[in-house]
């Protein structure tokens, strides 16, 4: 019964999908089915309580007002300057702007604790510079999705305070713990940008004649407004001025400085750019209502807490205990948002997890990569979502261009098995 | 005449979210200049809350006419012209129906919310119906659009906004 209700709801969500039904709706209509086989509660009434719960609360706004920020600087000349700046710096490297995306994510990442935010922000800025210098398109967006995942690991990072709480672990420990496979896997896709330049180097634009170390140095003023922006809502952060949610409007009142100062705050941009952010958030915030539904009623059916039982009355050894787990957090980050996955699965799991001997940290990091890993698989991934609405490519062609991020995230989760002791030094010196 | 006056609401509503997303954004900074001064203004978290879920559901008519909830066409690309209209037409219907569950539920959240006295479990108390009215209307306002945007489509009158020339548009 529970196998065929469970592959009835895959099956249903997949059509619904794929009819070209609106994603948010079909959440919706996926959790209202799910919801009225699992249980006699009264489902509208759960369905608008839920959505009106995850909507409006205070830790969700730093999403719209970073969406915000960021249609105000692309309606200056920041992202420009911000190319300018570092063309000189980058034009030696193979791949040289494609960089921006894994830099300027990983940057971002410590700015905001989400994944989406980081996405539609840096991919608002970069993208459309990089079309217009002629990158390839098909790589500019894949290690945009796989870098901009990097939001959940680099701290501040909210799915790790869900992690912290529910495992009753340290949460400044797993923050720490987090900045060292963070910057790994920022190299990996780095990596990957290089080795893709070199195979391919008819596909990247030529490079600038070269500069003296002068010139860079002039070209480096135009990342002034950028370091500025960036100093100013890390160091509200770290200064304890603004907390890592309340960080994003001090993003808004910064890029409203910095496109006063240069001039092109008009009324007209401001409100282009208010009502752009509206609509943006509008369509991002639709689909997390509809995911909160939706895992409102999985939990009611109990799939992922069957699943999760089911693993752990396999007794398995430790190594295929993290391969099983590799396999469960897969299959449900194709349907569930990460912070649901860990909230449904945690309690379930972590008695098998500590008896098998692994430190809470670590399998922390280990759950966060998964969850990372989740926000690009299809055919529910929200920074695959985030990319299609920001370049109107079909969802399955950014899925594509994603995979091989995929893959590297992959064998990070499972070289995360192999190197704990090395993300546990860090934390372990506090 | 009626489209015109259904366009001009969701405008309107439009413009009521934008403010929202300014309320949020002032909110938040008078609570870090009340930490910073030490003023005690107490409910603010919550009030900055209810100001961003309205800016989520006031703008769901507009976001929808200008076509940017995002759906996967790949199915829709492929089939013959006719089948695709009738695809078009079905999800239409199912948008209409699944909206519209949304906004009769989301009127009766607010109506149950105002007889029964609920109100935030902040220090403040603000009635809860006040903030939720603003779901109300905009969810009622999205199911509006879903069911313009199906009559729309067997009038031949025009629904969905023209693409948009945007910087980050490519075919």
């Amino acid at each position: 019964m529970e196998v065929f209700v469970a592959v009835t709801l895959v099956v249903l969500l997949f059509v619904a999908l794929a009819s070209g039904l609106w994603i948010g709706l079909s959440l919706v209509a996926v959790g209202l089915f799910a919801m009225g086989l699992a249980t006699d509660r009264p489902v509208g009434d759960s369905m608008v309580l839920t959505i009106w719960g995850s909507t409006s609360s205070w830790t969700l706004t730093a999403l719209p007002l970073f969406l915000w920020m960021g249609e105000i600087l692309v309606r200056t000349k920041v992202s420009e300057d911000m190319f300018k700046g570092l063309a000189p710096w980058l034009n030696r490297l193979p791949g040289r702007l494609l960089h921006v995306n894994v830099i300027g994510s990983t940057i971002f990442a410590a700015v905001s604790g989400s994944s989406a935010a980081t996405c539609a922000t840096i991919g608002r800025i970069a993208l459309p510079e990089l079309r217009q210098r002629g990158y390839p398109e098909k790589l500019a967006i894949g290690s945009l999705a796989g870098a901009a995942t990097l939001g959940l690991l680099i701290p501040p990072s909210i799915i790790m305070i869900v992690y912290g709480v529910a495992a009753n672990v340290s949460i400044a420990k797993l923050f720490v713990a987090g900045i060292l496979p963070g910057l790994v896997l920022a190299a990996l896709f780095m990596g990957y940008i290089i080795i893709w330049s070199l195979l391919n180097p008819e596909q990247i634009p030529p490079a600038d004649k070269s500069t003296t170390l002068k010139q860079k140095l002039h070209a480096s003023r135009h990342l002034i407004p950028v370091v500025l922006l960036i100093g100013a809502v890390l160091g509200s952060i770290y200064s304890g001025v603004a907390t890592a949610t309340e960080s994003a409007a001090i993003g808004v009142l910064g890029s409203l400085v910095v496109a006063g100062v240069e001039g092109s705050l008009r009324w007209k941009t401001f409100v282009e750019g208010l009502g752009a952010a509206c609509r943006l958030y509008c369509m991002i915030g639709m689909i997390l209502a509809g995911a909160a539904f939706l895992t409102l009623a999985m939990g009611f059916v109990g799939l992922p807490r069957h699943l999760a039982e089911f693993i752990t009355a396999q007794q398995l050894s430790p190594f295929a205990l993290v391969m099983a787990l590799t396999v469960l957090y897969l299959v449900l980050g194709c349907f569930l948002d990460g912070i649901s996955m860990v909230v449904l699965t945690i309690g379930v799991l972590l008695p098998t997890v500590q008896a098998a001997g692994f430190d809470l940290i670590w399998f922390g990091i280990f759950t966060v990569i998964l969850v990372e890993l989740a926000q690009i698989t299809p055919p529910v991934g929200l920074n695959l979502f985030v990319l299609q609405g920001l370049t109107k490519h079909e969802l399955v062609y950014i899925a594509r261009t994603a995979t091989p991020m995929f893959f590297i995230m992959l064998l990070a989760a499972v070289l995360s098995y192999f190197l704990q002791d090395q993300i546990l030094w860090l934390p372990n010196r506090m | 005449m009626l489209n015109r006056f259904a366009f001009g609401f969701y405008k309107l509503l439009l413009v009521l979210s934008g403010l929202a997303m300014v309320a949020t954004f002032v909110t938040i900074m008078l609570n870090i200049l009340a930490r910073i001064l030490g003023w005690n203004l107490p409910g603010l978290d919550g009030y900055a809350g209810y100001a961003i879920a309205a800016a989520l559901f006031l703008a769901l008519p507009a976001t929808l006419q200008n076509n940017e909830h995002i759906r996967a066409t790949l199915l829709l690309d492929h089939v013959r012209p006719g089948v695709r209209g009738k695809l078009e037409t079905v999800s239409l219907l199912l948008g209409a129906a699944i909206s519209g569950y949304l906004a009769w539920f989301a009127v009766r959240l607010v109506w149950v919310s105002y007889t029964l006295h609920d109100v935030a479990p902040t220090g403040d108390a603000t009635p809860m119906w006040i903030p939720q009215l603003s779901m109300a209307l905009g969810c009622v306002g999205f199911a509006m659009a879903f069911v313009q945007a199906l009559w729309s489509r067997f009038s031949g009158h025009p629904f969905f906004a023209a693409a948009s020339t945007d910087a980050l548009h490519a075919d």
